[in-house]
């Protein structure tokens, strides 16, 4: 059969040909009512985009979670696609805002991913979690911070808080003592410094955003969790001096040469070469998340030419009326279910599986130091004998700080996205005397202010000890 | 006998004139909707988004001018505009002197000519986040070229220079093409010329200023337009070198509104930061155009 083309219906197929290919992308952000998801039947193919690096990482996920989900739940094919980590966000954000991407989405932490619930992108987890029974398994501060309007739009990935690595082999050669406070703190900084080993190691040359890790470290330990919470419900502003004087203190550090070596080299040395520095010894501590407990060992040892170890120990009360030992909470990224899929039954099912097995989730903590560290509740004696000490003692003093309610905020969970990341733009600000700690922290209050405004805050934890 | 066919009509010639419109038309169509579906229905999307609050996801609320009025008051948009005018000038001049010095010397060398174009333009052709990636770590302060001779500068890391080093790693990779494309040129120009300065007595200067120069003048427009255009989306080497820091020292308004897009969740004022370039670099186009109607290009 052969069909002929007339002129006029050419020109005019060509015309609505352009108006179908224009249209759609502007119409895309009006059309958050219909998804065009469903929940499907609980089985079949379910997509999953993670952003686990090394090949080594990914054999581990792909052999211990997805293959051990597809024995139980033979029914369902979880498809797994690793991407690079700093491009997967963008590359998700994109896919949802075209009703597309993968089923179960990994997410940005609490904070960020607010905006994503707020854009109807990310399913109403709601029901499920009511089917399930996910508050009797997850922690309820980790869970809360993800619930808007009594609805639950994702469930934390990981939890986060920071740490002071220590090169255990220098401080016992040196005869350093683990400092807990500033005094003993500043004193072993000034002593390392004298010998030319840099106390603090950091650079945020591979991960623009570590300064907030810093800002973290020094808002809870320095202004304090009661603080911060008072700045965080809108009781007292971040231009209060307890929080300008942190920020003065981190830059006194810089301008001392005591973190990074100086301002510059910050800025400018890559994070593998203080890595190799602190397992030499020229690099005497370095703050950072619990997450780095599963690369810091590379550093160390036979494979990294050295003799020398590795421990790590809370970082020390800035303040005397700051507790110690203490922990900042907060959570790294988040697992939700797209607002598209068209087959939420079984990417729920998964979610289900991932948090709801105790064993294997404590199997998965105690193999991979840090990185699978799902809020779930477990005593002390639960966590397998099998795990590195060090990274046990993570778990057991996280389990202790939300028992006792001595814990603090992560920034990347607890503070609105803008907020964010103005936390770490504008300390560079600081870092390099463009901005004063005052005018920092008088910008930081005005973007809070605003964005808190808009509703832009997840659920603080409940003050006093959690679950 | 013979045949001989009818004049065409006027309607036949015009029934003929339109057929080769349509098949014309129909080789071009696969093209055009190839364009309308990733250049013209983003672009004029962006144009819709400039005028609306919008994160990136979800609803856009219309707002007007509101972003272009931020922008026009922007300390950061402003700064990234001066960090663009320097780069600009950089770009414009330090590859085109290099470029036009490297491919007079060329030009005199008659041994080794292939080898040396090819050296020249391996920069131009490796990929810029390799290229990006082996100056950072050239440019380290512990471990880099200059800390080997005994100079502890951070290059990247100190507010003073990181653009001046990026941009230095974008000239090195540009300048070598440029070399290549006015040795072409200058092949170009008609060697009785030169033998008429030689007789007239001109030096090699001055052989080079009157006749090389003006001989290659519409390539070296044709340069300057590129560099234009290339100066003002410059952003691959910056996003992946220093990330417009520290401190938006080497930001220019590409890696601002990258940040302002999928940092901050202002897709809408990207999206106006976006168009507002576009219309520079639509203005610098007319103007270059209107030159080149005058004759600008081939006095």
């Amino acid at each position: 059969m052969t069909a002929s083309l007339s002129r006029r219906r050419f020109l005019a197929g060509a015309g609505l040909t352009a108006l179908g290919i224009t249209t759609p992308s502007l119409l895309l952000s009006g059309c958050s009512g219909d998804s065009g998801g469903g929940a499907g039947n609980g089985t079949g193919k379910v997509d999953l985009w993670l952003d686990i690096q090394g090949d080594a990482n990914q054999k581990y996920f792909t052999d211990n979670v997805a293959a051990v989900f597809e024995k139980a739940k033979p029914k369902i094919d979880l498809n797994t696609t690793f991407y690079k980590g700093e491009d997967l966000r963008r590359l998700v954000q994109t896919a949802l805002q075209s009703r597309s991407g993968p089923d179960i989405v990994r997410g940005p932490s609490a904070t960020q991913t607010i905006a994503w619930s707020k854009a109807h992108v990310l399913a109403d987890l709601t029901p499920y979690a009511e089917k399930f029974a996910w508050k009797d398994k997850l922690s309820s501060w980790a869970v809360e911070a993800f619930t808007t309007d009594g609805k639950l739009y994702a469930l934390p990935m990981r939890v986060d808080t920071m740490l002071l690595y220590f090169n255990k082999t220098l401080f016992a050669q040196k005869g350093w003592q683990q400092p807990t406070d500033r005094a003993s703190l500043e004193a072993l900084a000034t002593e390392a410094a004298g010998q030319g080993i840099v106390p603090f190691g950091s650079s945020n040359v591979d991960w623009k955003a570590a300064g907030e890790w810093l800002m973290t470290v020094f808002w809870n330990h320095y202004s304090g969790p009661d603080a911060l919470r008072q700045a965080l419900s809108g009781e007292i502003k971040f231009t209060d001096p307890v929080f300008v004087d942190a920020v003065a203190l981190i830059k006194s550090y810089f301008d001392k040469g005591w973190i990074g070596g100086s301002v510059e080299k910050y800025f400018s040395v890559p994070s593998q070469e203080i890595g190799a520095n602190f397992g030499k010894g020229k690099v005497a501590m370095v703050p950072q998340g619990n997450w780095f407990m599963s690369q810091v060992g590379q550093y160390f040892g036979a494979k990294a030419k050295n003799e020398n170890d590795w421990d790590w120990m809370p970082v020390p009360a800035l303040r005397p009326e700051v507790k110690y030992p203490l922990f900042e909470m907060g959570i790294g990224g988040s697992l939700a279910i797209n607002e598209a899929s068209k087959n939420k039954d079984a990417a729920a099912e998964y979610l289900n599986w991932y948090y709801g097995d105790r064993t294997a989730a404590l199997k998965r903590m105690a193999e991979v130091p840090s990185t699978y560290n799902i809020p779930i509740d477990f005593a002390d004696g639960d966590i397998p004998s099998s795990i590195d000490p060090r990274a046990g003692r993570v778990l057991t003093s996280l389990n202790k700080a939300v028992a006792s309610g001595q814990y603090g905020f992560v920034t990347w969970t607890w503070w609105p996205p803008k907020t964010d990341v103005f936390v770490y733009e504008g300390l560079e600000q600081v870092l390099t005397g463009k901005l004063t700690p005052a005018a920092y922290c008088k910008q930081l209050d005005q973007m809070f202010t605003e964005e808190k405004a808009n509703g832009n805050l997840p659920q603080l934890p409940a003050k006093g000890s959690g679950k | 006998m013979t045949a001989t066919a009818a004049p065409p009509t006027a309607s036949g010639a015009r029934r003929a004139r339109w057929r080769a419109a349509v098949v014309g038309w129909a080789f071009l169509a696969p093209l055009l909707v190839l364009n309308l579906l990733v250049v013209l229905g983003p672009s004029v999307a962006t144009v819709y988004y400039s005028f609306t609050d919008w994160s990136g996801l979800g609803p856009a609320t219309f707002i007007g001018l509101d972003n272009y009025v931020t922008a026009f008051g922007d300390a950061k948009v402003h700064q990234a505009l001066l960090h663009n005018l320097v780069w600009f000038v950089l770009f414009l001049t330090v590859p085109m002197a290099m470029g036009l010095l490297g491919a007079y010397l060329l030009s005199q060398v008659r041994r080794f000519q292939m080898l040396f174009r090819a050296l020249y333009f391996i920069p131009y052709v490796v990929a810029s986040v390799v290229n990006a990636a082996v100056w950072k770590m050239l440019l380290s302060p512990t471990s880099g070229i200059a800390h080997q001779f005994g100079v502890d500068q951070s290059w990247l890391g100190d507010t003073s220079t990181s653009l001046l080093s990026v941009n230095f790693v974008v000239d090195w990779h540009w300048w070598g093409f440029l070399a290549v494309i006015f040795l072409s040129a200058m092949q170009g120009v008609d060697p009785a010329l030169y033998d008429a300065a030689k007789v007239d007595g001109a030096s090699r200067w001055q052989q080079y200023r009157n006749v090389t120069l003006p001989g290659i003048r519409p390539t070296m427009v044709f340069i300057v337009l590129m560099t234009v255009i290339w100066s003002l989306k410059a952003f691959d080497y910056i996003f992946i070198m220093t990330q417009g820091g520290p401190a938006g020292s080497s930001e220019v308004v590409s890696t601002l509104m990258y940040k302002q897009a999928f940092n901050e969740y202002s897709a809408g004022y990207a999206a106006a930061l976006g168009l507002s370039m576009t219309l520079v670099t639509a203005v610098i186009l007319a103007v270059y155009q209107w030159m080149r109607k005058k004759g600008w290009e081939d006095e």
